[in-house]
């Protein structure tokens, strides 16, 4: 259960699952890469509910990745993919990203595989959503150790013009790029805006009065814990993470 | 496709691109209200490829999907390996992809060639082997184990009959 004074009813990986499939578009092209377990849930959890008709690619399944090799690469350069999901180890003030290293890239304490592609994917698919399972100043910080994606670049560079989102446990931020400032979009139940800026490592733009998350629905965690775990067991879409983590407490 | 090299949406303002040699932003010839990051053609000396079956013209089928003959057709030389040395190959074998002889140097015959990783169909990904392989990557002594262990310690025949877990598929 995400550590709010109000009870979701949900562990973190499920709300953030819940939260993100609400962003998914009917009739829209949406993926996630591999290693997305989180993504893959809100991905079927939107076609199971709002979306029945998106096309939905999760590369890191047996059976709903399409097998699309180059394509997805393409597809995404061409600018047609219009929903995509990234995790990151740091966001920064300018909306840069860190998906690479944590300290001196040349002789990093942690190092991460796979950061390449996100380059690409976040300045060229249309929508990005991000998500953190943790939101502390570790993770939100003035600068980041090394800019997988920036948030901000010359006018001459081609890119989608989309606001970012930020999905944690606390809080949806959102980054406007004409701004370059994130807003804080909307907090959870049970947490305050005072809350989310202490564990901001930079200031945040706080409308007033603060939208407040709605919470999962019913239905939404009903059809997670049901069609969803059953459909990502049945089609070899990260069924062992299914099976833990999508389940009533 | 033989270009030097190749325009790309994205990375510009990255630190991968700052960090990158051989990338660079260019205007778009045709839009001068477009930049964009160039990249050079990476044209691999020798690309080790591992497939189904060859024949000896070069003609060869390779795992279904992937861009394997994108690699071979940047690179300067192209060495398939290959489970199985048939008479000829053919596009119309649909087993995996085809690959023209044109683009390959030379053909060796490798049973087990993608051991510890799978060959679909035929033996399937050995997770507990790869795991080792992973812990025996931490230094240059146990690497250096490993490959006594699995590699140089054993005969030409020990290799091409290792027992692998039976495939999935």
């Amino acid at each position: 259960m995400p550590a709010g004074a109000v009870d979701l009813r949900c562990n973190t990986e499920e709300l953030l699952a819940i939260l993100m499939s609400r962003e998914v578009r009917d009739w829209e092209i949406s993926a996630c890469g591999a290693v997305s377990m989180i993504p893959a849930a809100a991905l079927l959890l939107a076609e199971a509910t709002h979306a029945p008709h998106a096309e939905i690619i999760i590369l890191g399944s047996d059976e709903l990745s399409h097998n699309l090799g180059k394509d997805i690469h393409f597809l995404t350069q061409r600018g047609q993919l219009e929903l995509f999901f990234h995790s990151a180890l740091q966001f920064d003030a300018e909306g840069n990203f860190n998906l690479h290293v944590i300290g001196d890239p040349n002789a990093p304490d942690r190092r991460l595989p796979g950061g390449y592609g996100s380059g690409l994917m976040s300045y060229m698919a249309k929508r990005i959503l991000f998500f953190r399972t943790e939101h502390n100043p570790r993770t939100f910080v003035d600068k980041v150790d090394f800019v997988s994606g920036a948030g901000v670049t010359d006018e001459r560079i081609q890119r989608s013009t989309e606001p970012f989102k930020v999905f944690t446990p606390m809080a949806v931020l959102r980054f406007d790029r004409d701004t370059a400032r994130y807003t804080l979009e909307s907090v959870h139940p049970g947490f305050t805006a005072e809350d989310v800026q202490a564990q901001t490592g930079f200031p945040l733009v706080v409308p007033d009065p603060v939208m407040v998350t709605p919470a999962p629905t019913d239905e939404e965690l009903s059809t997670l814990r049901g069609e969803v775990r059953d459909r990502m067991i049945s089609t070899g879409t990260y069924p062992e993470w299914a099976r833990e983590v999508l389940r009533a407490p | 496709m033989g270009v030097p090299y190749i325009p790309v949406r994205g990375l510009a303002g990255t630190d991968v691109f700052e960090r990158r040699p051989d990338m660079m932003l260019a205007p778009n010839p045709f839009d001068p209200n477009e930049v964009t990051v160039v990249a050079l053609a990476q044209n691999p000396d020798v690309a080790i490829l591992h497939g189904l079956k060859a024949d000896r013209e070069g003609n060869a089928i390779l795992r279904r999907f992937g861009e394997d003959v994108m690699v071979a057709q940047a690179s300067r030389r192209t060495i398939v390996t290959v489970e199985e040395i048939v008479d000829k190959v053919t596009p119309e074998d649909t087993s995996g992809q085809f690959i023209s002889s044109i683009n390959v140097t030379a053909v060796v015959h490798a049973p087990m060639g993608a051991y510890p990783t799978a060959v679909p169909g035929l033996y399937n990904r050995d997770d507990a082997h790869i795991r080792r392989y992973v812990d025996a990557s931490v230094s240059d002594e146990a690497f250096r184990a490993y490959l006594d262990e699995y590699v140089l310690g054993l005969t030409e025949d020990q290799i091409r009959n290792r027992q692998a877990l039976p495939s999935a598929k």
